[in-house]
């Protein structure tokens, strides 16, 4: 389980839960009561090397490396039952995003994550839709007499991903290729 | 009943084309009219994509809305992962005014233009309507009254309800009432509202463990169960292909079926099994085959 961690007051980022808050819908942050509902409900709690109601002490306390590095926040589920259930309306999965956005500014990113954002800037769906797949998806398609499919306008995709900041996220994969 | 927007997403009509083929049945008979939207992406995937920049994530779904709202009609999903990401998207969007403008400011640089107005259903919400569940009762020719089912409802259709307003979060029905409504018998069971793993992606364990438990509670209930039915092709896969991988890892007797619901509201309202794809999955449902064709 979790290390002890020991720190002076100097070595904390008393700033980080304000980083945190200051998004709209991650400002329940500062609601806890750390009832530890949202741990003993949680699908991923016996995996996690933080629990839910640990993170977010975490988060308060100013520890942003120990919940930057920790797997936990990457572990989750998404099943929002610590959101559903919080007494305090702390709306933990959306925090989790939102700290999983901070790992990826600092190129944290596992790779069973990065990989998505490149297949919708190739493909604009997340399963790859081009050349011998592209034939062999509409074949099967035809068969079963659906529709033909349209594909997205890939250089509307591109800009908005490149708009909001994954840009290089997604070139970056391509060039690697 | 005003005219929907179908949006496919990607799962489905890339991967599981025979899904879509059952939905469109479904559709059809129950004469729901729908459109279909052009030039859609990736709705996007509410995981990773959430997980690596939430605008990105937003703005991309926002996209999808500005086709609907285009078109003056709302969004059907027939996906929990594409109904969570757009109604999501949906409802901040339509809370948070500044939030929108500066979305929209990027959706004008590729000519879009999003209001806030699109409301967005899974199919189920629109199907477990009273009106509706009366029209497929008159309109069931095969009634299911031999099977008796489980129901797996997933995260994201029901949670968090704050977004979602759909059924209850901890103790949902919907999809109850629609099987009833076909004539078939649904069971409650411990593990009914455990998650099906597919999201856990960092480690694969937490997937098996779930599907594990909860298709070992199914198979050990004194009452038998012909299959369990869900509503997402994520959910749908991963206990499909986790429980054969499973019973042959631990030896167990694993061998309930699991099928989307469309498909057997398909069978329930006619359409013919040799125009649906039931064996095109890793545990056959050949005993319910075997039922249905008595």
């Amino acid at each position: 389980m979790v290390e002890m961690i020991k720190k002076q007051a100097k070595d904390l980022d008393h700033n980080f839960r304000y980083e945190i808050s200051k998004k709209v819908g991650a400002k329940s942050l500062l609601n806890c009561i750390q009832c530890g509902v949202c741990s003993s409900g949680c699908t991923v709690t016996e995996y996690v090397d933080m629990q839910p109601h640990r993170v977010v002490a975490s988060c308060l306390l100013g520890l942003k490396d120990e919940v930057l590095s920790s797997q936990a926040i990457w572990t989750c589920s998404l099943c929002h039952r610590c959101t559903e259930r919080c007494p305090k309306n702390v709306d933990y999965s959306f925090i989790l995003a939102l700290l999983r956005n901070m790992c990826v500014k600092e190129g944290r990113i596992p790779k069973e994550y990065s990989g998505t954002v490149v297949t919708l800037y190739d493909n604009g769906f997340v399963v790859p839709y081009t050349g011998g797949l592209k034939d062999n998806i509409d074949r099967r398609r035809n068969r079963m007499g659906l529709p033909q499919l349209i594909p997205p306008n890939l250089d509307e995709i591109r800009l908005i991903i490149e708009e909001t900041g994954l840009g290089d996220l997604a070139k970056k994969k391509e060039d690697e290729k | 009943m005003k005219e929907l927007a179908l949006y496919l997403g990607c799962t489905i009509p890339l991967k599981m084309p025979h899904l879509e083929k059952a939905f469109r049945d479904v559709a059809s008979i129950l004469d729901v009219k729908l459109k279909e939207m052009e030039g859609v992406s990736c709705c996007p995937e509410p995981v990773s994509l959430q997980s690596l920049n939430i605008d990105t994530w937003i703005t991309l779904g926002a996209r999808n809305l500005a086709i609907a709202e285009k078109m003056g009609l709302d969004i059907l999903t027939v996906c929990s992962g594409c109904y969570e990401t757009l109604k999501t998207v949906s409802v901040l969007l339509e809370e948070d005014d500044k939030y929108l403008e500066k979305i929209d400011k990027i959706l004008k640089k590729i000519n879009y233009h999003y209001t806030g107005k699109t409301k967005v259903y899974h199919f189920v919400e629109l199907f477990s309507q009273p009106e509706w569940l009366e029209k497929i009762k008159s309109l069931t020719v095969k009634p299911l009254d031999d099977l008796t089912l489980a129901v797996h409802y997933g995260c994201h259709l029901v949670r968090p309800s704050k977004i979602m307003r759909f059924d209850h979060p901890e103790k949902p029905e919907k999809i109850d009432l629609i099987l009833q409504a076909l004539g078939a018998k649904t069971i409650e069971f411990a593990n009914k509202l455990e998650c099906c793993g597919f999201c856990a992606r960092l480690q694969e364990e937490i997937g098996e463990k779930l599907v594990e438990d909860k298709m070992t509670e199914l198979c050990e209930l004194e009452e038998e169960v012909d299959a369990l039915i869900a509503v997402c092709p994520a959910c749908t896969t991963q206990y499909d292909r986790k429980e054969k991988l499973i019973a042959r890892k631990t030896g167990k007797e694993l061998d309930i079926p699991v099928l989307y619901l469309a498909e057997i509201m398909a069978v329930a309202l006619g359409v013919d099994l040799q125009d649906l794809s039931l064996t095109n999955r890793s545990v056959k449902p050949n005993k319910l085959i075997e039922k249905l064709t008595i």
